[in-house]
């Protein structure tokens, strides 16, 4: 099943910093293939934190995601949560 | 949405003196100063203490180690008055704590002042974007000199 959505992206780091790494994470926690980029502009594999970094996303930008894999709408859901929480409150599990 | 970085940028950006070929430390934090001091040495840095400060509070947030052997170090700071880029190569590798496990063998700083926007984000998306591509980083394992890693970035970037 391939699911997308677009994001508008909420924290004031954009895409980057601790948001990025639980981006990155939470794509390599569930069972799914996921693509990220500009709504308008060639994907990337959103697995890896050098591809997501090449993007430039800041804050206010959109992001277009695409999942494929049994945990597709799982991993989005939780992207969007990553991508819509400002820094200050996000709770990341990675250490 | 990023701009391009044009040549001219390159050769301001990281003349041949922000470039070491030796071995670095291989710890990161040490690692992180050596890097800090070739800008330094290049007159870059008008407060060395407080871009160091900058540079492991941002470490403290998540690693910059971003996998595939590329460790980029960065900060914003007003340690600096205008974007300064430097590299080091690590034949033996540096623990950056990446993702991947990858130690990180080519290792880029940027140092942006406070008020250059998105700047700083503009660097660091083109760098990334230009090292994901393998021949890219073979040639900056492979070059011989600082010209030949400035030819290599200029083209990969530019």
């Amino acid at each position: 099943m391939t699911v997308e959505r677009t994001v508008t992206i909420v924290p004031e780091a954009g895409l980057h910093a601790r948001p990025a790494s639980a981006f990155v994470q939470a794509v390599n926690d569930h069972d799914a293939e996921v693509s990220a980029g500009h709504p308008d502009g060639d994907l990337v594999q959103a697995a890896s934190m050098i591809a997501v970094t090449s993007l430039g996303v800041g804050q206010g930008d959109d992001i277009k995601l695409v999942a494929d894999g049994p945990d597709a709408e799982a991993v989005l859901d939780e992207l969007e949560r990553i991508l819509t929480t400002p820094e200050e409150e996000l709770d990341t599990d990675d250490g | 949405m990023t701009d391009a970085i044009s040549e001219d940028d390159i050769d301001e950006l990281i003349p041949a003196n922000h470039i070491s070929l030796s071995e670095p430390p291989a710890e990161k934090e040490a690692c992180i100063e050596y890097l800090l001091d070739l800008l330094v040495k290049g007159d870059r840095v008008e407060d060395r203490e407080k871009a160091l400060e900058a540079l492991l509070e941002r470490e403290s947030e998540t690693t910059t180690g971003v996998g595939m052997g590329i460790g980029i170090p960065h900060a914003k700071t007003d340690a600096v008055s205008r974007p300064s880029l430097a590299f080091v190569r690590s034949e033996e590798g540096v623990d950056f704590g990446s993702m991947d496990g990858e130690p990180a063998t080519l290792i880029f700083m940027i140092l942006v002042p406070e008020a250059g926007g998105e700047e700083h984000l503009n660097i660091l998306s083109s760098l990334s974007r230009a090292l994901m591509h393998d021949d890219v980083r073979d040639r900056l394992h492979q070059a011989e000199d600082e010209s030949t890693v400035q030819d290599a970035l200029r083209e990969a970037i530019a």
